[in-house]
């Protein structure tokens, strides 16, 4: 599974919605119920599902998908094709 | 009930029609009554006329499916222009018309359509999927209606535009009372399920008098409301107030982001800004520098509403805005502003203000006694005001339950000084107010015992920086389970997805026991004052005591 597929996951189970399908152009106004509150969630999920740790610096460079991507790629050292 | 002859003609009361059809005949088509700028750029302007044409569109369609007066109809929909033509049209039709929030889960639905024994929804696709759990508990809905399918998906599945198509443009609005049941807005209590707040027709006369006199809102004025319709700020003044006066709105369907706003405020020249404490605490928490950027030189006022305005934020609003920020005062169930700060009266900061003319307050003690200035007491109403709720839709003793000793009980305390300043000093129950939006500890408990593992709860609110209150969760475990990491995050997206995300608890206290009284009711008192750390005052009536 590619961190993008397992991203796409986290996702889907925070939004309760199996049929989002996330790119990283993607921005809060892209996701129904993405908003200040569930993004809190979103983080929290996305730490216990990759094992990682953000800094409050760091939270604050992601503006989409892309960057939250990047963001979980510099923790585990994996790229966006490459299996997490 | 002082009405307002420019307002009402001819006894025609209907908000539809006043937001709309008397605007047109006061020479208004041509003139913009809404920018409404997407969350992805998109950007449109609506006039009056187009106002009047969609919202009559949209009666008709209500019609043909067979709506009539005081049916139930909900919108819930994020920002977008069908939500004001759809809410007009359905006010021309004389539905009750419920507004929801967009962000609300499975349950809150349930629990509000199900209540309201809801006849019609308008939705969208993407938002389908919520309803489509929860449709067989709900017998009594008969239609879906979706803004964003070009044909009908089921035989009660439908596609809107293809009905507005096949509608007539002219729509005789009924000649509509005072009384005429009108918006329907759900809202928390301590105890039991959430409670419809039904309001009539009549609103519309208060509502129109303090957008002039509180908001001061004159014809060439450019307005933004940052309200949510799901709110009663987002229709009475995200909607009724304004268009009843033929006022230009902005309407934003994107999420806060400061350089946003800020870039909006600017290229629309917006006049008077109407928002909340809690974006505005967090718009203090920006770079200063993002707001030396943008030069608002048409700003005339701004207004905050929701929770108490802290002193720093009016200093904010003076230092970057270079305006006082006025905080304003009123429930759900008051319909329009009644306690407030205006441009005009000297500005305390902290307090809510003092009355608007005709608004009758009160210091009221628990048995009925007037209280002396400074006394601190339960905030009461002389009942009768133009935009009074007519009950609470389906509920009618909980609504009896409300006016004690001749007087509307508000829920709040506070006290007004020697210079008839009212100041607000909590809530006489447990309902959290937080980021302006009441929450039921009730709701919130029994979400928590859905999860396995947790077998008691209770829930407080806690004073916060940026919200004013958070959500705090108590919880003991059941025997053989213990709370971790993993079960945390399954309980806040479980209480996110099933009630809202504004519900979920910022923390969680694992305890042995729940402080319960003799008859089991739980003492969120006593939780309270174990998380903050201060006397918990009688604790006689405590079950384990």
């Amino acid at each position: 599974m590619t961190t993008i597929e397992k991203l796409n996951g986290i996702f889907q189970t925070v939004f309760d919605n199996d049929e989002i399908d996330i790119r990283p152009e993607m921005t809060a106004n892209d996701v129904d119920g993405w908003d200040s509150l569930s993004h809190v969630n979103l983080i929290l999920a996305v730490e216990k599902g990759f094992q990682i740790r953000f800094t409050e610096k760091e939270l604050l460079t992601f503006k989409n998908v892309g960057d939250l991507l990047r963001g979980i790629e510099s923790k585990t050292g994996s790229g966006g094709s490459q299996p997490s | 009930m002082n009405t307002n002859p420019e307002l009402i003609q001819n006894g025609q009361y209907n908000i539809g029609h006043i937001c709309t059809r008397l605007q047109c005949d006061r020479g208004l088509s041509a003139k913009i009554a809404m920018h409404c700028l997407g969350a992805h750029g998109e950007r449109t302007q609506w006039t009056f006329g187009d106002l009047e044409r969609e919202s009559s569109r949209f009666a008709n369609v209500m019609q043909t499916l067979e709506f009539s007066m005081g049916d139930v109809f909900f919108i819930f929909l994020p920002k977008i222009p069908d939500v004001f033509s759809s809410f007009l049209g359905a006010m021309k039709a004389q539905l009750i018309t419920g507004m929801l929030f967009s962000n609300f889960g499975g349950e809150a639905l349930l629990d509000r359509l199900g209540d309201a024994k809801a006849k019609g929804i308008l939705t969208r696709k993407s938002y389908l999927r919520k309803l489509l759990h929860i449709r067989e508990k709900l017998p009594d809905l008969k239609v879906i209606l979706l803004v964003d399918a070009s044909e009908h998906q089921t035989e009660d599945i439908l596609s809107l535009p293809l009905l507005m198509q096949q509608a007539e443009t002219e729509f005789k609005t009924p000649l509509t009372s005072a009384e005429t049941p009108s918006v329907l807005h759900y809202t928390s209590g301590s105890t039991g399920k959430p409670k419809g707040v039904l309001h009539c027709h009549r609103s519309v006369l208060l509502q129109n008098r303090t957008a002039r006199e509180v908001l001061q809102l004159q014809t060439d004025d450019i307005f933004w409301c940052t309200a949510d319709h799901g709110w009663v700020t987002g229709t009475s003044y995200g909607i009724i107030g304004p268009w009843s006066l033929g006022v230009t709105q902005v309407h934003f369907g994107g999420a806060y982001a400061a350089e946003e706003w800020f870039k909006i405020l600017e290229e629309y020249g917006l006049t008077v800004w109407y928002t909340a404490p809690t974006a505005l605490r967090m718009l203090m928490r920006e770079d200063p520098a993002i707001f030396a950027r943008f030069k608002l030189p048409k700003l005339r006022h701004v207004f905050s509403v929701g929770e108490p305005l802290n002193p720093e934020v009016i200093k904010w609003g003076r230092a970057v805005l270079g305006k006082d920020i006025y905080d304003t005062w009123f429930q759900t169930e008051t319909g329009a502003i009644m306690i407030t700060n205006r441009p005009g009266l000297p500005i305390k900061p902290g307090s809510m203000g003092k009355p608007v003319t005709g608004i009758g307050p009160a210091i009221v003690a628990d048995d009925g006694t007037l209280l002396p200035d400074n006394k601190q007491g339960n905030l009461c109403l002389k009942p009768g005001w133009e935009s009074m709720f007519a009950s609470y839709y389906r509920h009618e003793e909980v609504y009896r339950q409300k006016f004690k000793h001749g007087w509307y009980m508000t829920g709040d305390t506070a006290y007004r000084d020697a210079e008839g300043y009212y100041w607000f000093m909590g809530r006489s129950d447990d309902v959290i107010n937080t980021a302006g939006h009441l929450v039921s500890p009730f709701e919130v408990e029994s979400a928590l015992l859905e999860m396995e593992g947790i077998a008691e709860s209770g829930v407080i609110g806690a004073p916060d920086e940026l919200l004013w209150e958070k959500v705090v969760a108590f919880v003991t475990m059941k025997k053989g389970c213990e709370w971790n990491s993993d079960l945390d995050l399954k309980v806040r997206l479980h209480i996110s997805n099933r009630v809202s995300t504004m519900a979920t608890p910022k923390e969680f206290v694992v305890l042995e026991s729940i402080p319960k009284n003799k008859s089991g009711k739980i003492m969120r008192r006593l939780l309270k004052a174990r998380y903050l750390g201060t006397d918990a005052g009688d604790v006689s009536m405590l079950d384990d005591i």
